[in-house]
């Protein structure tokens, strides 16, 4: 608010009229851009794409490579976010987005956008997304890109979805996958507050799903910052508030609450299917499983593996990706632990110089 | 935005909720964490969920039922009837899909790749 200074000589300095009046200005002004913040939407999702497939509202893009063909990879990439946000999180801002930092070393590189789920959409199942869209998605990115082999990078439920279509199609080509941040070990059921809110009695996803049909994208949202409250409710804000002057962190800011604010809603079949066959009975775990009546083995999952684990993460503990690497047949597996949470290890400032490279540098050596 | 320098100045009044607010929130922040991750708060969250889609949902379908005999009145589709026909859209997308991946497999089990549609 002010310049004012003060040493325990002089004791505060009193500020002049006219420095208070100044220091009004600029907190008129600071709430006006603080206001301009909050209810605005960054540019984010900048880099050049081209839409190659869709069915229903899942779509998928290929990023437009910049890098000559001859020095590409040989073997793409396919990136398959959860179905309960935008995938826009992989591409966030300019000089700042994981699609742009793996175009940049030579990927052909490919996102699956699972869309928003309408009314029509309510018994879509994690059966559907396996079985039925992502074969499809695979059968034209290997026609795309004219590759047999693939490499797949699964982030949250998206990784949930890669682990298990791994599991049941392991002869279809995939050759690399990238698990971060997978929930997919519910055993203990006091791990974080996901698990302890579906796991009780009381929580009944049959009857959400029975009165509302699709789960609405606010009541995701404000579940999971419920899991945080205070920082999310009102650290976030305080945060930018104190760092206004700041322009890379409130660039960054207000990308991540571009994304953070465009909440979509998840399909009922699938959010029910998640809490009862995953949270409360830990089926993948338990290899009682099924998809279109067939089991999901992860033995059978050949494919090779890095788990990338947030070791802050409140939505996806540690705990429940971490025993899947004993269960699965990969002979090549390798555990890569962040700090940082569940966001933030892909997306925060950090990510730059700590997950994306170790990300390359594993899948490079693998994709040639 | 504000000096925060540790010491009290009267006239910064931002300053001193500043320095209040640094003080609290961690403090609040880990005892809300707590909290939420309690059985009691699991149980109360979900028989308040529960309650209330209990208790909306028969205006729901009272709104429902009346919009959707206005609508047959009317000789209009239904959201039942839009929904119904969204689905098997999809079907027959998919369906599609399927043809048109056949249809691209076709020259090179011809014996002719290099007319292969792109």
């Amino acid at each position: 608010m002010s310049n004012a200074t003060s040493s325990s000589e002089t004791g505060p300095h009193i500020p002049t009229f006219l420095e208070i009046c100044a220091g009004w200005h600029r907190t008129a002004e600071n709430v006006d851009k603080f206001n301009r913040l909050l209810t605005t939407d960054a540019k984010i999702a900048q880099t050049p794409k081209e839409l190659i497939w869709t069915l229903n509202k899942a779509k998928l893009y290929r990023f437009v490579p910049q890098v000559p063909e001859a020095e590409r990879k040989k073997v793409p990439l396919l990136m398959v976010f959860a179905i309960m946000n935008r995938p826009h999180v992989l591409d966030l801002r300019p000089g700042h987005s994981y699609a742009e930092y793996m175009l940049k070393q030579g990927y052909d590189l490919y996102l699956l956008d699972w869309g928003a789920p309408g009314p029509e959409d309510r018994n879509v199942t994690f059966d559907d997304y396996t079985l039925e869209y992502l074969p499809r998605v695979i059968r034209k990115l290997k026609k795309v890109s004219g590759s047999d082999e693939f490499s797949m990078l699964g982030w949250c439920l998206g990784a949930l979805i890669s682990t298990m279509y791994a599991a049941l199609r392991s002869e279809d080509g995939l050759k690399n996958l990238i698990l971060l941040t997978a929930p997919l070990d519910f055993a203990d059921k006091t791990a974080g507050g996901f698990t302890r809110w579906s796991s009780n009695p009381a929580f009944k996803a049959s009857t959400i799903v029975e009165k509302l049909g699709n789960v609405p994208g606010d009541m995701i949202d404000n579940g999971a910052k419920m899991l945080k409250p205070i920082e999310n409710y009102f650290g976030s804000y305080t945060m930018l508030w104190d760092n206004l002057d700041n322009p890379n962190a409130v660039e960054s800011w207000h990308a991540m609450n571009t994304w953070v604010r465009d909440t979509i809603p998840m399909a009922g079949g699938a959010y029910e299917q998640l809490i009862n066959d995953f949270y409360k009975d830990n089926r993948l775990m338990e290899g009682t499983m099924k998809l279109r009546g067939e089991t999901v083995d992860l033995q059978q999952l050949k494919a090779n593996v890095l788990n990338v684990i947030a070791e802050a993460d409140h939505i996806t503990p540690p705990c429940q990706s971490e025993r899947v690497m004993d269960l699965i047949g990969s002979q090549d597996k390798e555990i890569f632990r962040v700090r940082g949470g569940h966001i933030g290890i892909m997306a925060g400032r950090g990510a730059e110089k700590n997950t994306w490279p170790h990300i390359d540098a594993w899948l490079a050596e693998r994709s040639d | 935005m504000t000096q925060s320098n540790g010491e009290f100045n009267p006239f910064d009044p931002t300053g001193m909720l500043k320095g209040m607010r640094d003080s609290n929130m961690e403090a609040w922040a880990k005892m809300m964490v707590e909290y939420v991750n309690t059985d009691a708060y699991a149980e109360s969250t979900g028989a308040m969920l529960d309650a209330w889609l209990t208790t909306s949902s028969p205006f729901r379908k009272v709104m429902e039922k009346s919009v959707n005999q206005a609508m047959e009145q009317l000789n209009l589709p239904t959201r039942d009837d839009v929904t119904r026909i969204a689905e098997r859209l999809t079907n027959i997308e998919m369906r599609l899909d399927d043809l048109d991946a056949k249809l691209d497999e076709l020259p090179q089990a011809c014996g002719n790749p290099s007319s292969e549609a792109t």
